[in-house]
């Protein structure tokens, strides 16, 4: 695509002042979301999605956060915007849905006051019409009777329930980023599955770009256009979800396929070892401590420069540099009962009881 | 509704405490020797009389020599009627002297109360919005003198420090002065800010250190997500959840320093109201008088506590009113 994507970041840092030292959580990314595609943030809790995903609009508090580097959305650079500004992009064109739709709800406001609320900051219009417009919300995000339901509180609702209400409020301003945190995370695998069904069917219709958050690489196969790697506040690897998935390229991706069910020799319990202490990164490349294929090289310098392997596959490991021979790293996990990223989804998804 | 129906049990509730309250009352006052009476005997016997015959006309006088069950009822009757009797030491009827007494307290508790209220959950919601500033501390440190310092020695100390030294503000406490005059002002400035300080402590450390919990909550991060100002954020997202633990402390305090200190600071500042009424009764031994301020402070912490409890359920959605 030639023209200016969605959202484009680039070379973005987040640090955090702790008393334990500065905290770098993100550390020069780069990535971008094409106006109606669904990007998935991949990597273990701690890898820095969630800080990059709330540094887009600025959500994290700072100080103690830091944050640098460019964040390119609609030709507009957030990193120079002014607070009052932000806060017109926030919810407006950038919506959130969190993981944890008990905690991310007000328990003293009816659910239609949070919608409207949504509605009403950016909107000049009347408190029946806002209404209006979030019982019609919450009808299209599959909540039964909403006309009902629009002056329930949040306990009254399932937990799934509760996601389709913050699914319903991030739609309420037609955004054209939707940055989804883990918001399947907290639910039921049947509810999950039904969830994951609307949020693709809702990115059609509202032709939104979709910034998707997971460590579930079983959900990343059944929506993701594109992913994008991290790991330790670095990026991996990127790349079309065929590429990732087809020809899974770094050792830490290849070790995250590998503990999928379905793929290659299950090894037991995820990857061994623990991400490194980002108050005090290590040399070289992040994954070095815990990858079974480093060498002297990978614990020196900083992270290997990435490699595009194929356009807009890219890989930062260094065995893809030159002078070194990939094949040291053997045969990527090969790909079983997962033919086609999204022909999956009828089965898995298909034929769910309703949530409630 | 559940709501409507807890309420209305919960004030049946309340009078039956009051009535409870009541009997206790009647029951103690039945067992315990009349002091009329043996003042009636003694004075007989003085004078040369049958005190035996004088005890029972005194009995007889006093309705003593009915059944106890009739007794009873009669004063429960009187107790609801609000015939409370004839107050021996100021020459008036109780309930009277009571209004008289109610009249002076109100004119501070209400500045008092109001103050407290409004001030005291917006100082702490502040305090949380800018923790560990130096106006966070700065109101921490005067919510723990206020907690810490005795009403009625503030009061004296503020009392000499106005009143004697700088002479700003009248010593004795007049009654001649209009309700909403400049003067009133004036006069009531200082116990109402001695009684501010000492109910604002709690209420301000409550609202912060609850509103500091719902700052951090996730859904602070989703009405950020959506848009909204700090001001609002604050204003309604923390303000609200915080009301709901707030209600309870806040009339938990204005009810104990109610009943506790405004007695004391009605002495201090020569204030003609209940707290100083009701001393001056349980000097004189007026046990008419007494008994009927004892009602009005229970009365008192029976709405209050009723109040309280209705406020949170009112303010708290997630009640379920089957499990209370
Ligand atoms: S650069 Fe070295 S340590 Fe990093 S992934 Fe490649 S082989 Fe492993």
């Amino acid at each position: 695509m030639t023209d200016e994507p969605l959202l484009r970041v680039e070379d973005l840092t987040t640090t955090f002042e702790t008393d334990a030292g500065r905290l770098v959580a993100v550390d020069g990314i780069d990535f971008s979301v094409e106006a109606g595609e669904t990007v998935c943030l991949v990597g273990e809790s701690g890898s820095g999605k969630t800080v990059a995903t709330e540094s887009i609009t600025r959500l994290i508090k700072e100080p103690p956060g830091h944050i640098e580097g460019t964040v390119r959305f609609e030709g507009r650079d957030l990193a120079d915007c002014a607070e009052p500004e932000l806060r017109e992009i926030r919810g407006a064109d950038v919506a959130h849905v969190f993981q944890n739709p008990q905690d991310a709800l007000n328990h003293c406001y009816t659910v239609g006051w949070q919608i409207a609320e949504a509605i009403r900051i950016h909107e000049d219009v009347g408190r029946s019409e806002a209404r209006a417009r979030a019982i019609e919300l919450l009808g299209r995000v599959g909540i039964a009777t909403p006309g009902a339901r629009i002056d329930d509180y949040p306990h009254q609702f399932s937990g799934g329930e509760k996601q389709r209400v913050m699914i319903a409020m991030a739609l309420s301003t037609n955004p054209d980023l939707l940055v989804a945190d883990e918001p399947t995370t907290a639910l039921d695998v049947t509810v999950q599955a039904q969830i994951l069904r609307l949020l693709d069917e809702l990115k059609t219709e509202y032709g939104m770009g979709v910034l998707f958050i997971t460590h579930d690489l079983g959900v990343v196969s059944e929506i993701a256009d594109r992913i994008v790697v991290l790991y330790a506040g670095k990026v991996m690897e990127r790349g079309s979800a065929a590429d990732v998935f087809e020809r899974p390229s770094h050792p830490y991706t290849r070790q995250l396929l590998g503990c999928l069910p379905g793929i290659g020799p299950p090894s037991a319990g995820g990857i061994p070892g623990t991400l490194p202490d980002p108050t005090d990164p290590p040399e070289g490349c992040r994954f070095a401590p815990r990858c079974e294929h480093a060498v002297e090289a990978c614990f020196e310098g900083g992270q290997p420069e990435a490699v595009e392997r194929s356009p807009g596959h890219r890989v930062s490991c260094i065995h893809y540099h030159d002078g070194y021979d990939e094949s040291v790293l053997g045969e990527p996990p090969t790909r079983l009962g997962l033919a086609d990223p999204k022909a999956e989804e009828d089965t898995r998804t298909g034929g769910d009881a309703d949530d409630g | 509704m559940g709501l409507a129906r807890y309420v209305v049990l919960r004030v049946v509730w309340a009078a039956v405490v009051s009535l409870v309250i009541v009997t206790a009352t009647f029951v103690l006052m039945a067992a315990a020797p009349n002091p009329a009476i043996q003042e009636a005997a003694t004075q007989a016997a003085l004078e040369g009389g049958d005190p035996q015959q004088a005890v029972e006309r005194e009995r007889e006088l006093r309705g003593l020599d009915e059944p106890l069950h009739v007794r009873y009822l009669d004063f429960l009757t009187s107790i609801y009627t609000l015939e409370w009797g004839w107050s021996d030491h100021r020459s008036q009827p109780v309930t009277e002297a009571l209004v008289e007494g109610l009249y002076y307290t109100a004119q501070y508790s209400i500045p008092w109360t109001v103050l407290t209220v409004l001030i005291g959950p917006l100082v702490g919601v502040y305090s949380a919005a800018n923790m560990y500033s130096w106006r966070d501390h700065a109101a921490t440190a005067f919510a723990f003198f206020g907690y810490a310092i005795p009403n009625f020695f503030f009061g004296i100390v503020l009392l000499l420090l106005f009143g004697v030294w700088l002479d700003w503000i009248p010593v004795v406490y007049r009654t001649d002065v209009a309700v909403f005059s400049l003067e009133n002002a004036r006069q009531l400035a200082l116990p109402v800010f001695v009684l501010v300080t000492g109910s604002i402590g709690a209420v301000m450390r409550v609202s912060r250190n609850e509103s500091a919990e719902f700052r951090d909550a996730t859904f602070m991060k989703t009405a950020k997500a959506k848009g909204v100002s700090p001001f609002r954020a604050y204003a309604y997202h923390v303000m609200r959840p915080t009301l709901v633990p707030l209600s309870t402390t806040l009339v938990s305090q204005l009810l104990a320093i109610f009943l506790g200190s405004s007695l004391l600071v009605e002495v201090v500042f020569g204030i003609p109201g209940l707290g100083r009424l009701t001393f001056e009764a349980l000097v004189a031994q007026d046990t008419n008088l007494v008994l009927g301020a004892t009602f009005v402070f229970t009365f008192v912490a029976v709405i209050g506590n009723l109040l309280e409890d209705i406020a949170f359920s009112v303010l708290d959605p997630r009640i379920s009113y089957d499990d209370r």
